[in-house]
């Protein structure tokens, strides 16, 4: 039988994010640039074949894959790609790239194993919302995974003891386990980071928590019902909240910063996952 | 004295962002419980789901329905306090720094370049240089030198602000509907008319019909409802009746209250025979899911437990196909209040419930069942949402900086020491500082 051409893409597409994700680790211990210069056309094109996959199973079914947990973690695996390969062409995060690409090829592979076939949407979730909703809140997750990468290497970074760094990514010196992260952008610089991607994330979560609104005021007669997966997303958003609050303060910018923004992130996949597996409400999309 | 040294105390708490963590931290915490904790169900759910212990101290503590607590009222109330006090005693003040005279290297974020020319003529190449990368130019002399100040984003200091009032705005659209919004739930049979408790609406149910598509799926045969459409006669405040269609995701809006399709379901028109004559009283009803009638002169009732679209012919059991093919009803008697039997019984078939008591499930109808919400808060909602946005958006991508920039003479043509000063300190201008002191000196 031959493949659909959407699996055809999707594997092209996993297979891309691994090999890529795989030159970048071995990069970020070897700062051999070759792997660098063989990962990020590998992303590219990864990320390219998950938006064309996108298009494909459209095609093919006619629904587009934004309702249950194969097609939006599909989407989030691209979007998370797709932002990271931004921000490293903008401010050289090639160094985080391996976490992750790889944490997104994670995520991709595991949405595979909902493909249930195509299954036309409930009433409710035939709308035009749809497409403006899904898409802004994965993108959000999508944004905090990478300020969670960038946090994690924070924190490694500041309990390991790489207490050096500047603005880019250096040639690590010695063999001690700090020097790796020695070599990668200094706390105040990788601090900044994080801010500007949760700059990304905080206002995309914000709009698809307003855009979710307006869709439940259209289909289930109020725009807020307190749905565990609305508050979930609001739990997720007070957190930033406090992030962002937080980060206007000299003194409490850096290490306790990284620590709510890595915290955000779990309550980000709790929203997205723990949610829909463990509770359900009007909004779980587990079939 | 007394009274002024605690309102200080509580103004330089209030304002504090550090506290204002704290409560976000509070509402976080209210918020995730509700997330784990089923919400409005009947205190017996939570005996099933907690020990008992739990169970107990999860119904007296009201976290069944914590959303509508006293505490989570009450920390949004003490955020919005808090919110208040910040903005007038910390974000309104905030001011642009004043033009002043530094030390250009004890600013961390600091660079000297040397260029030819003298003082005044690298002077207006500074200034040119910034304004037309649009930085607002002043100067001032402090002791016989002449300063140059480079202002970017300024206005972008109201970004917080316009959050903080964003949010504000949200929550007074809350607490208008709150103050004077309804909502309710009308089940409405083929062919009735009911009318709506609060509005000066009736709306009766023409005709409902539901599509629903069996899929089949890895996990078995799933009946997937597809839409679900009322047509209604829909009478408001003027007294005209009007044909309408309300379906999901197309809410119907008579003056102002919008009515949703929300669910489906069946009622049941019974006949009720005692000895062979026909009960009128008993017969001339439509039944829904739940509903008793009490058989006259007996302990008897009898309850429509549901309506079953489709029963398996094979088995003689309810299918899950809610599809109606072959509908029956299931019955439930009880005597004396006791349960006495149960049974299932085909439409137009018969059930003897004792006493010479007969019944016959007639005809069905269908039955929609709508929402209705009237909340004059909705568009102040959803303007304070976008003027959050709008706060958020402006206090992340506009960062407002000042330069301070010093031009003195050198033995071949002048120093231009420049400082950068930004609202988020400096690590998050120092790449972008590197580079516009490089363009500098690459221009002159
Ligand atoms: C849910 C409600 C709130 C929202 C949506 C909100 C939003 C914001 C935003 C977007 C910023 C700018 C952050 C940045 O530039 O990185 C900010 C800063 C700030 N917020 Fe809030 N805020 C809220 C509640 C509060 C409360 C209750 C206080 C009370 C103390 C507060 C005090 C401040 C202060 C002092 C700043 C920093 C000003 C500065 O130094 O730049 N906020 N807020």
């Amino acid at each position: 039988m031959k493949m659909p051409l959407d699996e055809v893409l999707m594997i092209v597409a996993l297979g891309a994010y691994v090999v890529s994700a795989l030159a970048l680790l071995v990069y970020f211990f070897s700062r051999e640039e070759w792997l660098r210069h063989l990962a990020i056309p590998l992303a590219i094109a990864g990320c390219v074949a998950q938006f064309a996959q996108l298009l494909a199973r459209y095609e093919i079914t006619g629904i587009w894959p934004l309702l249950n947990l194969y097609g939006s973690l599909s989407l989030f695996a691209a979007v998370s790609v797709a932002i990271f390969i931004i921000f490293a062409f903008r401010y050289n995060l090639w160094f985080a790239g391996g976490f992750v690409i790889g944490l997104a090829a994670i995520f991709l592979a595991y949405g595979v194993t909902w493909n249930e076939g195509t299954m036309p949407a409930v009433p409710s979730l035939q709308s035009y919302w749809a497409k403006i909703h899904v898409p802004l809140v994965v993108s959000s997750y999508a944004a905090f995974m990478v300020s969670f990468v960038i946090s994690v290497l924070y924190l490694v970074k500041y309990y390991v003891g790489g207490t050096t760094g500047g603005l880019a990514y250096q040639t690590p010196q010695g063999t001690r386990a700090g020097a790796w992260f020695d070599a990668i952008p200094s706390l105040a610089q990788l601090d900044i980071l994080i801010y500007r991607v949760v700059a990304v994330g905080l206002p995309l979560l914000t709009l698809g928590i307003i855009t979710g609104a307006m869709w439940a005021h259209e289909s289930w007669g109020a725009y807020w019902q307190w749905d565990p997966k609305e508050t979930a997303a609001l739990f997720s958003w007070i957190i930033y909240a406090m992030y962002m609050h937080l980060h206007t303060r000299n003194a409490w910018r850096g290490v306790r910063c990284a620590w709510v923004s890595a915290i955000g992130f779990l309550s980000i996949m709790f929203c997205y996952f723990g949610v829909n597996l463990w509770i359900s409400g009007l909004h779980s999309y587990k079939i | 004295m007394f009274v002024r040294s605690l309102y200080g105390d509580f103004t330089r708490t209030f304002s504090n962002v550090l506290f204002a963590v704290v409560l976000f931290l509070i509402w976080g915490v209210l918020t995730l419980i509700g997330v784990i904790v089923d919400q409005g169900k009947d205190p017996a759910i939570y005996f099933q789901s907690y020990a008992a212990p739990l169970a107990r101290l999860i119904i007296r503590l009201g976290f069944d329905n914590i959303y509508h607590s006293p505490y989570y009222v009450g920390i949004i109330g003490l955020i919005l306090l808090s919110l208040a006090v910040c903005t007038f005693k910390r974000v309104i003040p905030a001011r642009l720094p004043p033009l002043r005279a530094v030390t250009i290297d004890k600013i961390p974020l600091h660079a000297t370049v040397t260029v030819p020319g003298n003082p005044e003529s690298v002077r207006e190449r500074v200034e040119r240089f910034f304004s037309s990368r649009g930085w607002q130019i002043r100067k001032k002399e402090f002791g016989g030198t002449e300063w140059t100040f480079a202002d970017k984003h300024n206005w972008a200091r109201r970004g917080v602000l316009v959050a903080h009032a964003g949010f504000t705005i949200i929550a007074a659209g809350t607490t208008l509907y709150w103050a004077k919004g309804f909502s309710g739930d009308a089940a409405i049979v083929t062919g009735q008319t009911v009318s709506i408790p609060r509005t000066h609406a009736a709306l009766r149910l023409d005709h409902f019909s539901y599509t629903i598509k069996p899929i089949v799926t890895k996990s078995g045969m799933i009946y997937q409802p597809i839409d679900y459409v009322s047509r209604v006669t829909a009478t408001g405040r003027d007294g005209v009746a009007q044909a309408a269609t309300i379906r999901v995701n197309h809410p119907l809006n008579i003056d102002g209250t919008l009515y949703y399709q929300s669910s489906y379901g069946f009622a049941v028109r019974l006949g009720v025979t005692h000895d062979g004559v026909r009960a009128p009283g008993l017969s001339d009803r439509t039944y829904l899911s739940g509903d008793t009638l009490t058989l006259p002169g007996t302990e008897r009732s009898v309850t429509l437990a549901q309506f079953i679209p489709t029963v398996d012919r094979q088995t003689g059991q309810p299918s899950a196909d809610p599809r109606v093919n072959d509908p029956a009803i299931d019955l439930q008697v009880f005597d004396g209040g006791q349960p006495a039997g149960e049974a299932l019984v085909p439409m137009k078939s018969w059930i003897d419930v004792g006493g010479g008591w007969r019944i016959t499930p007639q005809r069905y109808f269908l039955v929609s069942g709508l929402q209705y919400r009237y909340d004059p808060g909705v568009a102040l909602v959803g303007i304070g949402a976008f003027v959050l946005l709008a706060g958020l958006v402006i206090s992340f991508y506009f960062l407002p900086a000042r330069l301070f920039i010093r031009v003195e003479r050198a033995p071949a043509g002048a120093t231009v020491g420049v400082a950068a000063m930004t609202v988020k300190g400096y690590d998050i201008f120092e790449a972008q500082f590197a580079q516009l002191v490089g363009q500098f000196a690459e221009a002159t």
